[in-house]
């Protein structure tokens, strides 16, 4: 049964389509100047209404921080918003998309390129000084040559080891070239009592982070402006040699899925692995009291070079803010190196400043030192919107290297065609 | 069943209305339609705006480039036809994702209704002390989340020191590393997929079986029929719609199967658990939200299809 009311409906939903379909297709291209610094920071202190989200961990502790900001600045009121990492991504796009932004954020590093391709972030006024902040940490920043926010605190991956049992494995210096890692890992095994050498990700999700610390230090690249470059020489031999502690069963290449290196690393059983600075606490956790004689960390071995992974969050500020100028205030405060230390008090994040590392809360432990010194040298990828796609694939290759023994040069292939499909967003 | 169209003869055609009275309805007044569509209006206006525009945007989305960086602009986007629904189609993974799917149904569904029917007919007959405890104990699983359950199902398929790996350690098999391995993963999920919703066809099937008449199978015990005759030729042809309801809401819950790869094995190793719904959830997280939104109404595609063939297969015999 057909009632008049119900054809009504139907031609309203009919014209509605009509219309969105008329309405569509996309703008012709216009390429866009290059962003401008919109903002240049203010003499006096910050005034007005500031709100903030920051993730995490990071999001709870950032109230005591700012504590002495506001003590600084009295005229400004800042509200902290804290957001689960996981609910973090879907925030800021919807956000972003009905324009209701913070005026500032705690910005993943892996964002960057999504959000300022969004057209949501300010540029970083030309008073802040980049040569303060590792140069790698500055390039998480910039996407397009333009640099949105700042490096807030960052990580970069180190070798850990046993001490202890590399002592009885007889290794008296530490390696520093790749054959070097692998007999330590292999002598682990042999002459320590270990089960694997090396607790390596065979592969999947994240893995990337592990494999192109090896890949940088022999020159390998991820990309030549926007083209992809996975599929070349120097990236192929980094992977073989990863492929090759699973190939000569020094690492173990069906581990269970979500199994944590801590256990395996304090009970002896894998006593190496490569990971960042927060595992510092995490295995002191676990391994008790004095376990922190029984440890100790190693940069990455050098190939050409000993170029880990850079990573960490940003700062930036939106677009939409009606108060950049406080804002922007704020974000150069959090990166004076003193802020930057008691940030680390606070938070044990290590800091993106250079020069807060030359402070003793920093610089009199050894093991945070080298994080210190392999950070001078640090790479990011690039702030592709696209990369954690193109990651996932690379992930979903390197599986296939390590558990299947697939060859290399196959898999780069393939990784760097779909790369290509995908695209780099920009 | 022959549907009753043709009054029988020699009966009172009972449709036509007794003399006297007007045979059309009432004419509504203009009055109470008017009062009926402004009542009805706070209820069409939510439903258009959270349930057909939605539909019909991702509909939209689904024929267009629509990327994550268009959301502020979503009619701005180029139409591309079926173009998503190729690539879709013509995506390895995708493919894989499906097959994957396609497993878990097919050995996921018919597992799950007879470990339910299992239980329900042991807890009809077989079971009479502590019924109760045992119902609400099979139930528990439904009931119970499933981070939860996931933390406990991780801890009893460790390879090295999990409980089903310690069991067959008593009989001398040396068990598999059930998560970590490609032709044993799908298998555990499904088992444990089977172990978390049996108890909700349980508690149905066992509606079921209490109204089936214990008259039918007291005349059949007289006939001499067996207890599996008495089953099979009485309980479970009474049990047919049962059936087809269970089959078709567990089949629409198995072709979405999502949280098991998502907390058990984030659809590894080497994509063996990955499924459809986990790779076009992935796929929305990277923004592609045309592609995502095709791959949604080809997911959509599959359980109408799907649900239709039950419903023909499972029908009323006539």
């Amino acid at each position: 049964m057909r009632t008049p009311a119900m054809r009504t409906s139907a031609i309203a939903v009919l014209s509605v389509a009509a219309l969105t379909l008329a309405g569509c297709g996309r703008p012709t291209e216009t390429q866009p100047a290059a962003p401008q610094a919109s903002t240049s920071i203010g003499a006096g202190p910050a005034t007005g209404d500031l709100t903030i989200w920051a993730m995490g961990a990071e999001g709870e502790k950032l109230p005591d921080l700012l504590k002495d900001f506001e003590t600084a600045n009295p005229d400004v009121k800042i509200t902290v918003t804290a957001i689960p990492w996981s609910a973090a991504h879907d925030k800021f796009t919807t956000a972003i998309t009905a324009q209701k932004t913070p005026d500032l954020a705690m910005i993943g590093t892996t964002w960057m390129g999504e959000f300022a391709g969004l057209g949501a972030l300010d540029p970083t006024p030309s008073s802040i000084d980049k040569a303060a902040f590792f140069p790698g940490a500055w390039g998480t920043t910039e996407v397009n040559g333009t640099s949105y926010g700042i490096p807030w605190y960052v990580e970069t991956r180190l070798v850990y080891y046993r001490t202890d049992l590399a002592k009885k494995a007889g290794i008296t210096t530490l390696p520093n070239d790749w054959d070097g890692l692998k007999a330590m890992a292999k002598a682990m095994q042999e002459k320590a009592g270990a089960k694997w050498g090396i607790n390596l990700q065979p592969g999947g999700t994240g893995s990337w982070q592990t494999v192109m610390p090896f890949a940088w230090s022999n020159g390998a690249q991820l990309n030549n402006g926007d083209q992809w470059t996975f599929d070349t020489p120097e990236m192929a031999e980094a992977v073989q040699y990863y492929q090759s502690y699973f190939t000569d069963g020094i690492s173990n290449k069906s581990p269970a899925p979500n199994s944590t290196v801590e256990p395996p690393f304090v009970d002896g059983s894998q006593p190496m692995f490569i990971s960042g600075p927060w595992e510092m606490s995490a295995v002191e956790k676990v391994g008790g009291k004095g376990f922190a004689d029984k440890y100790s960390v190693m940069p990455m071995p050098t190939k050409k070079t000993s170029s880990s992974f850079v990573g960490g969050s940003n700062f930036a500020v939106f677009k939409d803010s009606k108060n950049t100028d406080a804002a922007w205030k704020l974000v150069q405060w959090l990166a004076k190196p003193e802020v930057q230390v008691k940030w680390y008090q606070l938070s044990t994040d290590l800091p993106s400043v250079q020069s807060a590392w030359q402070d003793p809360a920093l610089a009199s432990d050894t093991k945070l030192a080298t994080f210190g010194k392999q950070l001078q040298t640090a790479v990011a990828p690039p702030s592709f919107p696209t990369w954690e796609q193109v990651a996932a694939k690379f992930d979903t290759e390197l599986e296939k290297v390590a558990k299947t023994g697939e060859d290399v040069k196959t898999a780069l292939a393939t990784v760097e065609s779909e790369a290509q499909s995908i695209g780099t967003g920009s | 069943m022959a549907a009753p169209t043709v009054a029988p003869a020699g009966q009172l055609p009972l449709a036509t209305p007794p003399a006297g009275i007007p045979s059309r309805r009432r004419r509504a007044h203009p009055g109470e339609t008017r009062a009926a569509w402004t009542l009805a209006i706070p209820f069409t206006l939510l439903f258009a705006a959270f349930t057909v525009w939605p539909v019909l945007q991702s509909l939209f989305m689904s024929f267009t480039d629509t990327k994550e960086k268009d959301l502020r602009t979503p009619f701005a986007v180029n139409f591309i036809g079926l173009g998503n629904y190729a690539r879709a189609l013509g995506d390895p993974t995708f493919v894989k994702a499906a097959a994957n799917t396609a497993y878990f149904v097919v050995v996921g569904v018919p597992l799950t209704l007879a470990v339910a029917l299992l239980a329900a007919v042991a807890l009809d007959k077989g079971i009479t002390r502590l019924r109760a405890v045992y119902r609400l104990g099979f139930y528990t699983p439904v009931i119970t989340s499933i981070v939860a359950v996931a933390v406990v199902w991780r801890f009893i398929l460790q390879p090295d020191s999990g409980l089903a790996n310690t069991v067959l350690g008593w009989f001398g098999i040396q068990g598999p590393n059930w998560l970590g391995e490609v032709q044993w993963a799908m298998p555990s999920l499904i088992l444990m997929a089977t172990w978390r919703n049996f108890g909700t066809g349980m508690i149905i099937f066992l509606a079921g079986l209490q109204s089936v008449p214990p008259s039918l199978q007291e005349a059949a015990a007289i006939d001499g029929a067996n207890a599996w005759q008495r089953f099979w030729n009485i309980t479970f042809p009474l049990l047919r719609p049962t059936l087809l309801f269970v089959s078709v809401t567990t089949a629409i819950g198995y072709l979405q199967f999502f949280e098991e790869p998502f907390v058990m094995t984030s659809g590894g190793p080497l994509n063996s658990t990955i499924s459809l719904s986990m790779y076009t959830y992935n796929q929305f997280g990277y923004g592609n939200y045309g592609l995502a939104a095709a791959m949604s109404y080809l997911i959509f595609v599959v359980i109408a299809v799907v649900t239709a063939l039950q419903f023909r297969l499972l029908r009323e015999n006539t």
